[in-house]
This record gives C-alpha cells, sequence and structure tokens, in this order.
C-alpha cells in the first residue's frame, strides 16, 4: 500500500516537473504545442495527487478518467492543430 | 466507458511516441528519444489500466500500471533535464 | 502558404523552420547559387571555412530536410534539389539574406535550441515539404 501510495506521489511531482518544463519551452518557443503538452501534464499531476484521498479502486471513478480525457484531448488537438497551421 | 478513455490515452500516447521516435530518427536529437520512451511507457501504463479494468478484473495490476508510469516519467524528467537546451 | 504572406515573412519563416545554423544558410545558398554543381563534403568545408565532420553533418541535415540531395554515395556528392516552389523561395531567401544579413543572423541565434524545434517537428505528420498542394 504504502510502495503503491509513494508511486503515485512519484508520478504526480514528475508530472508537475514535465508541466512545469513544458511551459518554460512555451515560453522560450511560442509554439503552443509545448502549452498543451504543459497543461495536460499539470492537469495529470493534479489528477493524481486528487486520487491519494481514494487510493484505491480510483481509476473507475468517473472523475478521474474524464479528467485524464481531457488532458488527452488537449493534446490531441494541439497535435492537429500544429498540422492544420502547417498545411495551411 | 473508463475502458474506452484508457484506450484512448493509450492510443494518444502511443502516437506521440511514435512520431516522437521516428522525428529521432531524422534529427538525432536525445531529447526525442527520452520523450519517445515516456510516452510509449504511458501508452503501455494505460493499456494496463484498461486490461486491469476490463481483460483480467480478479488479477490486481495496479502495482504496474504505477510502475510503468513512474519509470516514463523518470525517462522524461532525465531527458528534459539533460536535453532541454541545444 | 502562410499569411501574413510578406516576401520577408515567408523567409523568415522558412529559416527558423528549415534552417538549424548560419552555417546551414551559407551551404544552402552556396549549392543554390552554383546549381547543378555537385558539391562534395570537402569542397563544402573548404568553402565555409568549417571542418569537414561539421560540413558532413550540415549536408546530411539540408539534405534529410529535401532542400538538396545525395547524387552520388562515395565519395558522398550533393546537389539541389529543385522544384517550382522551393526555387521560387530559395531566390527569395537568397536575395533577401544579402540584403538583410545581419539581422537574419541576428534572428537564427536568438531562437530556440533545436532540440525543442525537432521536438515540435516531430508532430508535424508530414515531414517532407508538400511540392503538389496549392
Amino acid at each position: 500500500m504504502i510502495v503503491n501510495a509513494f508511486l503515485l506521489g512519484v508520478i504526480a511531482l514528475s508530472s508537475l516537473v514535465a508541466g512545469v518544463f513544458f511551459l518554460k519551452f512555451w515560453r522560450q518557443t511560442h509554439d503552443s504545442l509545448f502549452l498543451s503538452f504543459g497543461i495536460a501534464f499539470l492537469i495529470e499531476a493534479a489528477n493524481r495527487i486528487v486520487t491519494l484521498q481514494d487510493a484505491r479502486m480510483n481509476e473507475g471513478n468517473p472523475w478521474h478518467y474524464l479528467v485524464r480525457l481531457i488532458a488527452f484531448i488537449i493534446i490531441l488537438a494541439a497535435i492537429l492543430r500544429k498540422n492544420y497551421e502547417a498545411s495551411r | 466507458m473508463a475502458a474506452a478513455v484508457y484506450i484512448l490515452g493509450a492510443v494518444t500516447s502511443l502516437l506521440c511516441g511514435v512520431l516522437l521516435l521516428r522525428g529521432y530518427f531524422g534529427a538525432r536529437k536525445k531529447l526525442l528519444l527520452w520523450s519517445a520512451i515516456c510516452f510509449i511507457g504511458l501508452a503501455l501504463s494505460n493499456f494496463l489500466v484498461f486490461v486491469d479494468l476490463v481483460v483480467l478484473p480478479n488479477v490486481d495490476l495496479y502495482f504496474w500500471r504505477l510502475l510503468t508510469a513512474v519509470l516514463a516519467m523518470l525517462a522524461l524528467l532525465w531527458g528534459l533535464i539533460w536535453e532541454g537546451e541545444a | 502558404m502562410p499569411e501574413p504572406n510578406t516576401p520577408s515573412g515567408e523567409v523568415d519563416q522558412f529559416i527558423l523552420e528549415q534552417i538549424d545554423s548560419v552555417p546551414h544558410l551559407e551551404a544552402l545558398l552556396l549549392i543554390w547559387r552554383t546549381r547543378p554543381k555537385s558539391w562534395s563534403i570537402n569542397e563544402m568545408a573548404k568553402s565555409l571555412y568549417v571542418p569537414a565532420e561539421l560540413a558532413e553533418n550540415i549536408l546530411r541535415d539540408l539534405a534529410q530536410r529535401n532542400l538538396i540531395e545525395e547524387v552520388t554515395k562515395s565519395p558522398r556528392e550533393y546537389h539541389y534539389l529543385s522544384s517550382r516552389d522551393q526555387d521560387r523561395l530559395i531566390a527569395l531567401v537568397d536575395t533577401t539574406y544579402r540584403r538583410e544579413l545581419i539581422r537574419i543572423s541576428r534572428m537564427i541565434h536568438a531562437r530556440a535550441p533545436s532540440a525543442l524545434r525537432e521536438f515540435a517537428r516531430a508532430f508535424r505528420f508530414t515531414r517532407e515539404k508538400d511540392k503538389e498542394k496549392e
């Protein structure tokens, strides 16, 4: 149990840090792709942290997977947007 | 519904991983390699959630889901820290 | 075509996206101006006053972006890869660079590290230039 909580914490913190890195990249490049990745990872970090309260049987929780869905959609939208702009 | 989301997540992550791998073989920037490893690992992690919920509901894969995600994120952090510039 | 389509806007965008460094740009323009001459790695190294290894990387990068193409395997030689749209663009780049060398060099040096640009570029589904479109 403790190991799982620990791993969850590691994922949460790494997602947070990754999110911040991507925000930094967005500031450097002005490419909104990095902003989208940053937001997606920050959302996932928050999602994991909230999960800690539920500990187990959390991934079936609608709130948990709906938030994750939002993160994926943000990334997919960013990729599609990049390709749409490239071919305009 | 939950299963569909995790499959979508696995597919999205896999797509990112494949695009980044392709980019790595083209441009040889290590950031892309580490990022690709991360997204493929996250795809695996999401897929394991699907397996855990749907395919093998009587087997607990929670630890493995978390472990794959941890390794994936650590790979990404490694890449971001060491290869995040030039 | 990207808009706004001022000539310098199009040139800047091309340079920001496809050109990794000032030597890359110089190499490309050298190959463009002398087309259809084939350049070897050593010839390019001499002309640019850079080590052969750097010249090799530059030529490989330009070929990977379909700006030039490899003609012979050994010794490796490259020449300009022509297409109507690209010719027009490179001609524009050439005149713009001659006119605004300092601004363009500064622009190249000021932008984000290439790992990030390659990361962003990786998410383009079609990585080759669309020669047929429009």
